[in-house]
């Protein structure tokens, strides 16, 4: 099915400036974050850029992906901020060639994730606010800087996050008819759409493109930004669903289709901005990091966590979390996932007999079979704070009316007003990670087939144990006890 | 070759959102008044000290003005809010003990940070606000 047809919905994503109508919501989101986050009571259950950031954003951007694709990345304000500064200062470099691929975005993505759990950001109003204005001026930064959608690509923390998520969402853009691109000469999705100043221009217009005065081609719709080529385009890594390939396309030729998720990471086809996922070794970490990760920040929040921490820090001989989380960080986003996949690779290729791939190269293909895990576990705590608090912004929207006008205008703050029990999420979240456990054990399986077609029993037999002790990890986090520590754990 | 960029909506998305910084902005400074929460003291005494989760918890507070002298007549409550939003906040109704001192009566229901809030209005309309931290609070045993 294509997205693009249906009524309503397909006429409103067909619209030119649909994208700017999304990402016009959330500047103004984001500016009430920025406002209410440094001007505002900085109690964080009591503060719009905590409760913003932490219940509802967090929680939507996951369930989104789930249930469209990486609206969150369509809808940006940052790049409306970086549009508006490329009206006065047109990039003119392009990204060095040594400093392309997810390294970087993955190093980003953790060190935001760190800094999250070290200063307790969940807790601090003012500091969120800097933090979504430091993302704002990073990105313009870097965007007025170096041409394309630099920093989306290779930088921006939240769009890793989202591009790995995304490869298990319904929908993807591609072509309708690849007969139709093979006739196109101008491959507008990815150049953009020009109008040439023709006979029909106006006199004085045509003397100016004569004299070279001005240009003799106007742009009227960019192209794909990230360098994804519709016809060889595959799957939803490094799209941001910016639609400029659907209204740079002369032909319509473009669909927002639906397919089934996480189908894609078994694709070997040659990708288009990406090349082949076997061969991508940063994008294979940016899947564990992202898996790994959402066990280390699950753990963070649980009564064990704290108890580990603090064990940790007698072990070491430390008064200071940051080397605490360091260890903790490193163990679990390093390696664990090292040890557990170097030992699966290495059985693999002694269970599988005559296996044509290294231990590296093993890693590398399987590690992709973790997202559907991973999603799960990340949809389980997001999608738990979502479903606890989602009622949270009422009373606090409330509250930052009579903070700001001195009057209930909205009524007195229902403090109530909150969200489910926990006690009833709980079977959900449960049931989504064991349905993301079933769509890694599903990938792994599929793995093996296409990889080791002669044994793929014996060769996916460690990599479905790796799933099997992640799977019964995270249901035992998700059993223990929460505690919310907000003030520095050593005091 | 020479490309120049089409007029688009950008200069009316820029405008609106300098439009919305500067209402966001009087907003603001609409709200910036002298508080009269500053001009009254609260003491706190709590029982058990420390507070523990899961059992009961006791909140005494006593206001006084920047004369010392005791606030009566409050129509004050009291909630108990952990340091991470969307956890489900414990809500009281703060008793008038008289000479200033109110009473309410909790229940911490996790382990962790938490911070009490006193909100309501004293005589003459004003609104307060008052807050303590207890961090760290244990299950007991």
């Amino acid at each position: 099915m294509d997205v693009l047809r249906l009524p309503l919905l397909g006429s409103f994503l067909r619209w030119r400036h649909s994208r700017q109508a999304l990402q016009l919501v959330l500047l103004i989101v984001a500016s009430a974050v920025v406002v209410h986050g440094l001007f505002g009571p900085q109690l964080a259950p009591r503060n719009l850029a905590t409760v913003l950031t932490s219940i509802h954003w967090r929680g939507l951007l996951i369930v989104s992906v789930l249930a469209a694709g990486n609206l969150f990345c369509t809808g940006c304000p940052m790049i409306l901020v970086r549009d508006a500064g490329r009206r006065l200062y047109h990039p003119a470099l392009r990204w060095p060639r040594r400093l392309r691929g997810k390294w970087l975005g993955i190093a980003l993505m953790v060190l935001v994730l760190f800094a999250y759990e070290l200063f307790d950001l969940w807790s601090l109003p003012r500091a969120t606010a800097w933090l979504v204005i430091g993302y704002f001026g990073l990105a313009l930064v870097v965007d007025v800087v170096f041409s394309g959608a630099t920093f989306c690509k290779h930088l921006c923390p939240i769009g890793q996050f989202n591009f790995t998520a995304s490869t298990m969402a319904p929908t993807e853009l591609r072509v309708v008819d690849v007969a139709t691109c093979r006739s196109c000469r101008t491959a507008d999705c990815i150049k953009g759409r020009f109008v040439d100043r023709g006979p029909e221009s106006r006199p004085g217009d045509r003397r100016l493109v004569e004299r070279g005065l001005q240009p003799a081609r106007t742009l009227v719709q960019r192209g794909c930004e990230l360098g994804l080529f519709l016809p060889v385009k595959v799957g939803n890594i490094d799209c941001t669903m910016c639609l400029d390939c659907v209204h740079a396309c002369p032909r319509d030729n473009i669909a927002l289709a639906t397919r089934v998720p996480g189908a894609e990471l078994l694709e070997t086809r040659r990708r288009s901005g990406i090349g082949r996922l076997a061969q991508r070794t940063d994008i294979a970490a940016l899947a564990l990091v992202f898996t790994f990760a959402s066990l280390v920040s699950a753990f963070a929040m649980t009564t064990p966590g704290y108890a580990v921490e603090q064990h940790l820090a007698e072990m070491i001989g430390v008064h200071s979390e940051a080397p605490v989380l360091l260890v903790l960080f490193a163990f679990g986003l390093l390696v664990a996932p090292l040890v557990l996949l170097g030992s699966a690779g290495l059985i693999t290729r002694g269970l599988a007999g005559g296996v044509p791939f290294t231990a590296r190269e093993l890693i590398v293909r399987y590690a992709f079979a973790m997202i559907p895990f991973g999603f799960g576990v990340w949809l389980a705590h997001y999608g738990f704070h979502l479903l606890t608090g989602i009622l949270t912004v009422v009373p606090v929207l409330q509250s930052a009316v009579i903070d700001a006008f001195g009057h209930a205008m909205l009524g007195e703050p229902a403090w109530r007003w909150v969200g489910m029990q926990p006690g009833s999420v709980f079977p959900i979240q449960l049931g989504l990670v064991v349905l993301g456990a079933a769509g890694s054990f599903g990938l792994v399986h599929a793995t093996s087939l296409r990889d080791h077609p002669s044994a793929p029993a014996r060769a996916s037999m460690p990599w479905l144990a790796i799933v099997a002790i992640l799977t019964t990890t995270a249901l035992w986090i998700l059993a223990q006890p929460m505690e919310m520590r907000a003030v520095g754990f050593f005091g | 070759m020479h490309v120049r960029v089409a007029p688009r909506a950008h200069s009316r998305v820029l405008r609106a959102a300098l439009i919305l910084t500067c209402a966001a902005s009087a907003a603001w400074m609409a709200g910036c008044r002298s508080d009269p929460s500053d001009q009254i003291t609260a003491e706190w005494m709590l029982d058990p000290s420390p507070p523990v989760a899961g059992g009961a918890l006791v909140a005494r507070v006593a206001l006084r003005d920047n004369a010392q002298r005791p606030v009566v007549g409050g129509k004050l409550h009291l909630e108990g809010q952990m340091s991470h939003p969307g956890m489900t906040p414990v809500l009281s109704d703060l008793i008038e003990r008289g000479n200033g001192n109110y009473e309410a009566h909790l229940k911490l229901t996790m382990a962790g940070d938490w911070v009490l809030v006193l909100t309501g209005e004293i005589p003459g309309g004003a609104r307060i606000t008052k807050q303590i931290e207890l961090p760290g609070v244990r299950t007991a045993g």
